[in-house]
């Protein structure tokens, strides 16, 4: 498929527009939580919700040249990585009122969408689209099973971060703003349950319509083993704890490791497996 | 019309000092009673707390110095040995006003942004009110320093934060438990450090309290006033340390009364669920050892000392917001009381039109129907209005630097030809 952006400027400009967005957005969630601005603090959810809203709008517009098909490509990928990020922390700040932890969930936001925005410019061709209930599940689910698995990853992250600093008695800023451990952990843990289920999800869709359409895919294909493999230990880190008392300092390396993981094989098989699971339409 | 404040602080003198001169209650009436039956003073106030003894005084004449009430405060507490006029700081009018907005505000506290001062304030205002010391200038004053200390509470972080070890003990605790309602509390020791932790962390809804003390009756009297009734005994505490989330320890030993060993079969016991031991004992109660065990948080008192200094480093930080906000109540304190300056001016001037209209009107009482007679009443009581609507709002507005408060009451006072006025404060 060509690449629409290219030859539409309203929508290229509000391509580049949700990029300043997502910059201001984080820098105010940074100045909040860094500097304790409080003009940052007046302003910062009410530069999310729109930023949200504005993302929402871009994707519906984009979707709707081609009939609402959803297209498989990098571009369209950390696009959809970054609103699903910003969602389910919009969603984790309404419900929790927390709000410190939002400057590291929406700079990964930030960075994806960046990502998608300069590939913009760059790619003549946006890959294949894809229309069905079947493929529209197992390729929703894949993202927000990825956006779960990065959520895991930067809590943990902060939750090391935390533990090291009262540990080490450096009582300083992530002590005095960040969540208690306890709540880092159960965030942790809520976002791994999400992964799992999104990523089982994503197996399975990605099976029925398989099925359903008789497209021959190759079992031994990279993104598949991996997925498997990422679901198994996703799975097995679910049932750890209340098994074997596997602490959380140590599940929280893991799930580091694997969001690092993720996030380099996704970028590394996009350049250099573009195809669709190797289906050659 | 001054307002003059005298006193001993943390600042000007030593304890020795500040608690040879401090007032009880008793002596805090009967001293300003008899500076305002001495004829001496309008109206007097005292603040007398463990930091400060400070008196806030209307003087009623020119005599009444500085050093006149230092003397007078010395003589009343006969310190004359070992209080010295020195030891003394002195304020004066707005300097007075400033340092009443910034003991009420907690930035002149012994401790930066201590929630205590405010109510002591308020106390030193109500005996000050109830023996009818207070005046119209103190009544304001303090007023306006209550509503100081509330902004301040409200709009900036000088109060946020734990500023003492056991305050500093429970913030760490709940930054690491998120409801400490849920977790089992272990106290060792019903000493004087012992119950205030756990009052501390009482107060933070943990509920689940179990007291242990080498002496049972101690333990049972704290477990009873804290609503727990859950005590151990000493001999057989250890046997059920697994079960605690977090344990105070604040007893008098020379021997570690949790070792390594035990903490860490413990550990085992409970699958490796972090536990906080908070230790407040000096010397020491617990093997700093057991910090090395996995998911194990060992915090002595100079580690929560750590977290105080943030603290009151972060408080500093605050400062600035505080004394923009002492600034603006101050420059309206300072209108306020040029308003009282020119009170009688104003006053002067209104009956003496009143005066006028008055006489103009009786001329024509029985030449005009008693309808017409309240026509023209209304309609000199507008004109009236207006013409003195300009004098009034140029003798309240704000002074600048080319006029001043004398000058312009001279001014209306001259042109309006009014009597000089009696010289009341």
């Amino acid at each position: 498929m060509n690449n629409i952006l290219l030859n539409n400027l309203p929508l290229l400009i509000l391509n580049q527009l949700l990029s300043l967005l997502y910059l201001s957005t984080t820098f105010l969630y940074g100045a909040h939580f860094f500097r304790d601005m409080p003009l940052a603090k007046k302003y910062k959810q009410p530069f999310l919700v729109v930023t949200v809203l504005t993302h929402l709008t871009y994707l519906g517009l984009l979707t709707s040249m081609e009939g609402y098909k959803i297209s498989y490509s990098t571009l369209n990928l950390m696009t959809m990585v970054g609103l699903t990020l910003t969602t389910t922390y919009l969603f984790t700040e309404f419900t929790t009122k927390s709000d410190k932890t939002g400057f590291f969930v929406i700079s990964f936001a930030t960075g994806a969408q960046l990502i998608s925005s300069i590939l913009t410019s760059q790619i003549q061709n946006t890959g294949m689209t894809f229309s069905g209930v079947g493929i529209g599940v197992h390729l929703v689910a894949a993202i927000f099973g990825f956006s779960a698995i990065a959520i895991a990853g930067i809590y943990s992250i902060l939750y090391l971060l935390l533990f090291r600093q009262i540990q080490h008695n450096r009582f300083e800023i992530f002590f005095q703003r960040l969540p208690n451990l306890e709540i880092l952990e159960k965030l942790t843990m809520h976002a791994v349950s999400l992964g799992f289920l999104f990523l089982t999800i994503t197996i399975f869709a990605g099976i029925f319509e398989q099925r359903a359409s008789g497209e021959a895919i190759t079992l031994w294909e990279p993104k598949l083993v991996t997925l498997v493999i990422i679901w198994l230990i996703y799975g097995t880190g679910i049932f750890i704890k209340p098994l074997i008392g596997w602490d959380i300092k140590h599940m929280a390396y893991l799930f580091i490791f694997l969001f690092l993981f993720i996030t380099l094989l996704i970028v590394l098989m996009t350049f250099f497996s573009p195809t669709f699971h190797g289906l050659s339409f | 019309m001054n307002i003059i404040s005298v006193g001993v602080n943390h600042k000007t003198a030593p304890i020795e000092i500040r608690e040879r001169i401090s007032l009880s209650e008793v002596q805090n009436k009967e001293f300003i009673t008899g500076l305002i039956s001495s004829g001496l003073a309008h109206e007097a106030m005292v603040v007398s707390t463990c930091n400060r003894t400070e008196l806030y005084v209307v003087p009623a004449m020119h005599e009444v110095s500085c050093e006149y009430l230092k003397d007078y405060l010395i003589s009343f507490k006969d310190a004359r040995k070992e209080v010295r006029p020195e030891h003394f700081f002195a304020r004066f009018y707005c300097g007075t006003a400033r340092h009443l907005f910034e003991v009420a505000s907690a930035i002149d506290s012994l401790v930066l942004g201590e929630g205590q001062i405010l109510g002591q304030v308020k106390n030193a205002y109500r005996i000050a009110a109830e023996t009818q010391c207070a005046g119209i200038l103190l009544t304001r004053l303090c007023h306006t320093a209550f509503s100081v200390a509330k902004k301040v509470k409200t709009k900036t972080k000088i109060m946020e934060g734990a500023v003492s070890v056991s305050y500093a003990a429970v913030e760490l605790a709940q930054k690491i438990f998120s409801n400490l309602s849920l977790k089992k509390v272990l106290l060792i020791g019903a000493g004087e450090t012992g119950e205030l932790a756990a009052k501390h962390i009482f107060q933070k809804n943990a509920r689940n309290i179990v007291i242990t003390n080498r002496t049972l009756a101690k333990a049972e009297t704290l477990a009873e006033e804290l609503g727990t009734n859950q005590v151990l005994p000493f001999e057989s505490f250890r046997n059920h340390l697994h079960e605690f989330d977090i344990i105070i320890t604040a007893v008098s030993t020379k021997e570690y009364i949790l070792t390594e060993a035990e903490m860490h079969q413990s550990m085992i016991k409970r699958k490796l669920k972090p536990v906080i031991i908070l230790d407040l004992g000096l010397p020491r109660n617990v093997d700093p050892d057991i910090a090395k065990l996995q998911n194990m948080f060992l915090k002595d008192i100079d580690a929560l000392k750590h977290i105080i200094d943030k603290n009151l480093e972060k408080r500093s930080r605050e400062l600035p917001k505080v004394n923009a906000i002492i600034e603006e109540e101050l420059v309206a304190f300072g209108q306020w009381i040029n308003t009282l300056k020119v009170r009688p001016t104003i006053v002067d001037l209104q009956s003496k039109f009143i005066e006028i209209k008055e006489k103009e009107l009786e001329r024509y009482r029985y030449k005009v129907s008693a309808e017409e007679l309240q026509r023209m009443e209304h309609l000199t009581d507008r004109i009236l209005k207006k013409i003195l609507h300009h004098p009034i709002k140029m003798l309240k507005a704000p002074i600048d630097t080319t006029d001043s408060i004398p000058s312009r009451v001279n001014l209306v006072r001259n042109v309006f030809d009014l009597e000089e006025p009696n010289q009341s404060y």
